[in-house]
């Protein structure tokens, strides 16, 4: 465990990394100099939430899921691990490949493997995670474009048909964050992955709305956080698949599990 | 008391003493298997854990009263909805009562009496602090005329939490009284619903003398008693509707010949998330934190879970809401109103828009 102070700090060290990071790589070896893999040996689930929230509210990348899954299969950490059948996989340096949706995700192909089910939950909470935090970025930006923008006469934030959109996306949002924050095995790791996959899918679809034409330039940075939410959505089982597999586990057992209790 | 010692206790205790409903489904049936069920809780502790000592309670968190309600919800044991409605009457009375008035908690909590919350009127439903219900003092008693709606139970009720208005427009000319129900003047017209449960009515009040002394807090402060049921209604009361959702989920999972996943799968995600959530919810109330406009996120989470629910079951049920006489219409068309009970779902979004999102003003 890290105390409040430390954790903090750390939070404080991590968010400027990202911000001045110019690339995949340096960011990586940018958090491999402030700690980030004793912090994942020592707490990794704080470790996990820290990163990749920040992963998703900066918009930065560097190919640490990779660490995240080889710590679950307690295989050594530096590697590249395979996260589709296809052999998809963050690269390390990682190259930008820009045949692809969000080319800085640096998409590689490696040879596949099948993952534990302990390195699929917490791959799915990690990607959870920074989904949320892509979604949060996602309303910030909605927010301030609505408060900025007068039509009529007044900010269009100030119409009740854009306030209950991103209101509708803070519901989403807080449901999912709340979901992995309980999310300490392959069930719950499911169940997280596929509400953070909602949320941000949710998120991506009105406040896009909200930021109407500027929000469909590639001038605006929003986006960057579209595409990176449709990739991170896909990667270990989109909402969609897993709200389907989530079913059929149901079905099968006729059994619905209370999975949280107070 | 720990909250797993207490459900482990409770757990044993209700697997050997019976308390299954034996009535024919009818709301006079429902009342009185919830005050069978009460009574018998109380007298073995159970129901007085999460309760404040000078209220009759044994003390405790009041967690404790959240794990009682899953419990008795997950058994089947009363009806969800008048069964949390103590949750929100209980509370006011040992915050604002005077000593006096404080006795008469026990008789609620023990199902000796059932209450009312008059808080709605014809002209006031979202905007509450509109309300017009008049009364003026008179010597060493107030004199109340005006008229509620949708007060639950009133017909059942012995006592009644009311908001009148004893001063100006607005929050501050609200004060609230607890009224005996039996007083002169007061008239009760249950309410038809749809789905065929009529335990919503009209109350009316003509000239009804109320003794100064069951005024709740100081005049004017009824505006803020109204406010303060908010953190238990938004705890307490929502696991035990949640509770109550994955009841159904699993009786559908029970009925449903052919399902579908997808759909199912997004029922249970929409539960799983307000569980989640809810949980957080009430570990941040017994940690003292003080709960607000963020409740409004669980207030849409829990409404959006349950007609999903329901949806899902007319869905997989075909015919089940249409024809014959299967529970499952009564409740999928209450869970039509889960937006619009307890405060919109327009009005929670409005909240979350201004308070959480700081978007301004309309």
């Amino acid at each position: 465990m890290i105390d409040a102070a430390d954790l903090a700090l750390l939070s404080e060290g991590l968010r400027s990394a990202m911000a001045e990071a110019r690339s995949a790589a340096g960011l990586d070896a940018a958090l491999a100099e402030l700690g980030w893999r004793e912090l994942l040996e020592e707490s990794p689930d704080e470790a996990v939430a820290l990163v990749f929230g920040l992963l998703g509210e900066t918009g930065a990348h560097a190919p640490v899921l990779n660490d995240v899954l080889l710590h679950a299969m307690k295989r050594p950490l530096g590697g590249v691990v395979a996260l589709r059948e296809d052999g998809l996989a963050f690269g390390r340096p990682g190259e930008p490949s820009p045949a692809d949706l969000d080319p800085a995700l640096g998409l590689c192909r490696v040879a596949w493997e099948p993952l534990t089910d302990e390195a699929l939950a917490a791959g799915r909470r990690a990607l959870g995670l920074q989904i949320v935090g892509a979604g949060r970025t996602m309303l910030a930006l909605a927010r301030e474009h609505a408060l900025a923008r007068t039509q009529f006469g007044r900010p269009v934030a100030a119409f009740q048909a854009v306030r209950h959109r991103l209101a509708e996306t803070l519901v989403a949002l807080e449901g999912a964050q709340a979901a992995l924050e309980h999310a300490t095995d392959p069930m719950t790791a499911k169940l997280g992955k596929a509400l953070a996959g909602r949320a941000g899918l949710t998120a991506m679809r009105h406040c896009q709305q909200v930021l109407a034409g500027i929000g469909f330039t590639a001038e605006h940075r929003f986006h960057l956080f579209a595409r990176r939410v449709l990739v991170l959505d896909d990667l270990l089982g989109s909402a969609s698949a897993l709200t389907r597999e989530i079913g059929e586990s149901l079905e099968a057992s006729r059994i619905v599990p209370r999975l949280v209790d107070l | 008391m720990h909250v797993d010692e207490f459900r482990t206790g409770l757990r044993a205790w209700l697997d050997e003493h019976d308390l299954r409903p034996v009535h024919d489904g009818s709301l006079d049936g429902h009342m009185a298997q919830l005050s069978r069920v009460r009574r018998a809780l109380f007298d073995a502790g159970w129901m007085r854990w999460g309760w404040p000592e000078h209220a009759g309670g044994l003390g405790g968190p009041v967690i404790l009263r959240a794990v009682l309600g899953e419990e008795v919800v997950a058994r089947d044991l009363a009806e969800p909805g008048i069964y949390t409605l103590i949750e929100v009457l209980a509370p006011t009375l040992i915050r604002y009562a005077s000593p006096e008035l404080l006795g008469f908690v026990p008789k609620l909590l023990a199902g000796e009496e059932t209450w009312c919350q008059g808080f709605s009127e014809p002209g006031t439903g979202s905007d509450l602090a509109s309300l017009s219900t008049r009364a003026v003092r008179d010597g060493d008693a107030w004199v109340i005329d005006g008229q509620k709606v949708w007060t639950s139970l009133a017909q059942y009720a012995r006592r009644c939490v009311l908001l009148t208005r004893t001063g100006g427009p607005g929050h501050r000319g609200i004060s609230a009284f607890l009224v005996d129900m039996d007083s002169p003047g007061i008239t009760v017209r249950p309410i038809e619903t749809m789905h065929g449960r009529d335990e919503f009515a009209e109350v009316f009040f003509d000239g009804v003398r109320v003794p100064a002394a069951r005024m709740l807090g100081a005049e004017g402060q009824g505006w803020e008693i109204a406010m303060s049921i908010l953190p238990d209604e938004r705890s307490s009361c929502f696991w035990q509707r949640i509770a109550y959702l994955y009841n159904r989920l699993d009786r559908l999972l029970a009925e449903a010949p052919a399902a579908s996943p997808r759909q199912l799968g997004e029922a249970f995600l929409d539960l799983h998330a307000i569980r989640c959530r809810s949980r957080l919810t009430q570990h941040r109330r017994t940690r003292g934190d003080r709960l607000g406009a963020e409740t409004s996120v669980d207030k849409v989470l829990l409404a959006t879970a349950e007609q999903r629910l329901f949806d899902t079951a007319r869905d997989l049920l075909p015919g089940a809401v249409e024809y014959g006489d299967s529970p499952w219409r009564e409740e999928y068309l209450y869970s039509r109103a889960a937006t619009i009970y307890g405060g919109t779902a327009e009005i929670q979004r409005n909240i979350i828009a201004k308070r959480l999102l700081s978007l301004g003003n309309e």
